[in-house]
């Protein structure tokens, strides 16, 4: 997909990350563009950078060099006006186990400067999205896997974030609430909201995705629309083959 | 306002859902059991061997005063200062110091003290070896004692003065026995025989040894300002402000307990995604724990002064300064939840946290005289004991409920409390902006 500047919701521009002690960056000259209501898969290998890109990106981590700007508003310049516009669903369940899913929406719904009066229609149609209304009085503990994943996601769209950032938000859960959850970031992605997803499914990656980048030691190594790459790649027939052809076969648990 | 509320209301709602927080004990390792055996060596030597300090006035004008001295001295129980800062004691001066808090005792022995044992001696062996009645009466050997002095250590005191008293007295009984004992044969038999023929049978005296038993010197107990206390402090008064404080300081381990499971959790990571300051989160947890600190704080006095009475202790005196006592209450309080804060900074797992906060608090409390006063301790002790904040709350409340202390008078202990949570926060905020820039 090409988009004009004006288009351009997220951009990094050369980023560059070395954790103190590192030998290695974390991230390496990293550039990419992400047009406005889009749905970016960020793909790659365990130790790829995935999750210090995104850090970086929601305020949680500072580059070594590089700039990155969201909604034309430097992330580290701007963190602030950042955390206005952003939503973030960790691949941690980042949630109070001993409150319920309401409490814990009601929480972050304050700290999200959420107005008073919306609150509780915003907590009603965000637990109905992830499919929760019935059991959003319930400790977040007794949740099941599933449950707390969307759970998770609830707070991650509470506010209605321009963009919204998830860190593989389906790992170990049920192939029902997998479904549900993409379907419900399809359903939210038609509504406006761009969304930029990590994940080690390639299928699913495939399945909702405008736009990939591969990353791989920090660096990008193929990017564009998952149909597009797996056509301009003789011998791979779908994007699961592409990756491992990119980015070999050997284990990364050592990085 | 509204993020610091949410953050207050989400905090106490955690905390009414964490029971495992309120259960937390640990085993108390090497370090805490050296220190207080170190403290205990001390403490059972004060109450049985020496070492108690105590200030002695001599205002006799004979040699019983100085021999009373020798004697104290000699047995080992007390050890006696005579002059402060190389001028000799006066009662007032001698006073002034312990009421200052210098010093726990004062031994003032009149200055009638010889004379009065003299003849108190004379008269009481007379009347033995008479058989009459024993009526003698001399002025007190005065114990003035600083009002924050616990009872057992003010028994031991008294108890080695009245052995000096009861060797001295001993001592002039028998000189005069001695004497008197031929006096009165040779009277008696004069009396009944007239100048005794030669191998006629000789009779004793009937002898009374009540005065072995009767003494001569009185003791008296006096608090340095008597004017200012109507009751003596009591052990009730001395244990639970000290108590109160240790189980205040105890919230460390909750609250540092929230700030590292919320780091584990990840809720931490997304707060830091959101346009909330780090100010407003911990100022959220400092605050709902300050509350229940306090409250804690009054359900202790509550059982002072209620619950405990019911046992037959004393009852709880609050002194008369209630805005004093709440100034230092939530000074102490604050200390707590700041060093809270800092150890869950600081800290990487909870168990960390809570090894490091309780043995820390048990340690801080033992050095502030949570658990034995800090005057028994040897003296390289005492001068560590400065550095616990438990033992400028330990002074502070001891100031107002047996001291009749005032805001203005516990300033210099509400002010090192004050210091020691701004000092907390501050380095906690340095650690917690440094997460948030990822560094």
């Amino acid at each position: 997909m090409a988009a004009s500047s004006a288009d351009i919701i997220l951009a990094t521009d050369h980023l560059h990350k070395v954790y103190a002690g590192a030998s290695e960056p974390a991230v390496a000259d990293l550039s990419f563009n992400v047009a406005r209501g889009t749905i970016f898969g960020l793909l790659g290998p365990n130790g790829a950078g995935k999750t210090t890109t995104i850090s970086i990106l929601t305020t949680l981590l500072q580059p070594t060099s590089g700039k990155a700007t969201i909604i034309d508003y430097d992330v580290v310049r701007h963190a602030k006006k950042v955390r206005h516009k952003i939503g973030l669903v960790p691949q941690d369940i980042a949630l109070y186990p001993s409150l319920t899913a309401r409490e814990n929406l009601n929480y972050f719904a304050r700290i999200l400067h959420l107005p008073k009066k919306m609150i509780a229609s915003r907590i009603e149609e965000s637990l109905e999205l992830v499919g929760l209304l019935d059991c959003a009085d319930r400790r977040i503990a007794t949740y099941s896997g599933g449950m707390k994943r969307r759970a998770n996601l609830a707070v991650g769209i509470l506010h209605k974030p321009e963009i919204l950032f998830l860190d593989e938000p389906t790992v170990g859960i049920d192939a029902q609430s997998r479904n549900l959850i993409l379907e419900r970031l399809e359903g939210l992605n038609r509504a406006g909201m761009t969304i930029i997803y990590t994940t080690h499914y390639m299928e699913e990656a495939q399945q909702i995705c405008d736009e990939v980048a591969i990353v791989d030691m920090g660096r990008v190594i193929a990017s564009g629309a998952p149909q597009q790459l797996v056509e301009a790649a003789p011998g791979c027939k779908n994007l699961e083959e592409l990756f491992l052809e990119l980015t070999g076969k050997q284990l990364r648990d050592q990085r | 306002m509204i993020l610091l509320w949410a953050n207050i209301k989400k905090e106490l709602l955690l905390l009414s859902r964490d029971r495992v927080s309120l259960l937390v004990l640990f085993v108390m390792p090497m370090l805490l059991v050296m220190i207080l055996s170190l403290i205990q060596d001390d403490l059972f030597r004060a109450t049985g061997e020496t070492t108690t300090t105590a200030l002695f006035v001599n205002d006799d004008s004979g040699t019983a005063g100085a021999l009373l001295q020798q004697e104290l001295e000699t047995n080992g129980a007390l050890e006696l200062v005579t002059e402060i800062a190389g001028e000799s004691l006066n009662r007032e001066r001698a006073k002034q110091a312990v009421f200052d808090g210098d010093f726990q005792f004062v031994i003032v022995v009149p200055e009638t003290f010889s004379a009065e044992l003299d003849a108190g001696a004379e008269a009481s062996v007379q009347a033995g070896l008479r058989n009459e009645e024993i009526t003698t009466k001399s002025s007190p050997v005065t114990i003035v004692f600083d009002p924050a002095v616990r009872g057992a250590y003010r028994s031991a005191v008294i108890n080695a003065l009245r052995l000096g008293v009861v060797g001295l007295e001993l001592n002039r009984k028998s000189e005069v026995f001695d004497r008197l004992l031929p006096l009165e044969l040779q009277r008696s038999m004069t009396a009944k025989f007239g100048s005794m023929p030669p191998g006629s049978e000789m009779e004793m005296p009937t002898v009374s040894f009540d005065w072995t038993s009767q003494g001569l010197i009185e003791l008296q107990e006096e608090l340095a300002a008597p004017e200012k206390y109507t009751t003596l402090p009591t052990s009730v008064q001395q244990n639970v402000p000290a108590w109160t404080l240790f189980g205040m300081f105890f919230i460390v381990i909750p609250l540092a307990g929230t700030l590292i499971r919320e780091r584990q959790e990840g809720t931490l990571t997304r707060l830091m995604t959101m346009p909330v300051s780090s100010s407003s989160i911990l100022l959220g947890k400092v605050i709902a724990h300050l509350a229940i600190c306090m409250i804690q704080f009054v359900l202790m006095l509550a059982a002072g002064r209620f619950i405990l009475p019911l046992f037959g202790t004393p009852v709880l005196e609050l002194g008369s300064a209630p805005i004093a006592l709440i100034v230092v209450a939530s000074s102490a309080a604050l200390a707590a939840c700041g060093y809270g804060i800092l150890v869950g900074t600081i800290a990487k797992s909870y168990d960390q946290a809570s090894i490091f906060g309780a043995v820390s608090i048990v340690i801080a409390a033992a050095l502030g005289g949570v658990m034995v006063p800090v005057y028994v301790m040897p003296r390289f002790m005492q001068e560590l004991s400065i550095i616990s904040p438990l033992g400028w709350g330990l002074e502070a409340f001891l100031d107002i409920f047996v001291r009749d202390g005032n805001v203005t008078s516990v300033l210099p202990q509400v002010l090192p409390l004050l210091g020691f949570f701004l000092i907390c926060i501050a380095i906690a905020m340095v650690v917690f902006y440094r997460w948030r820039r990822g560094s």
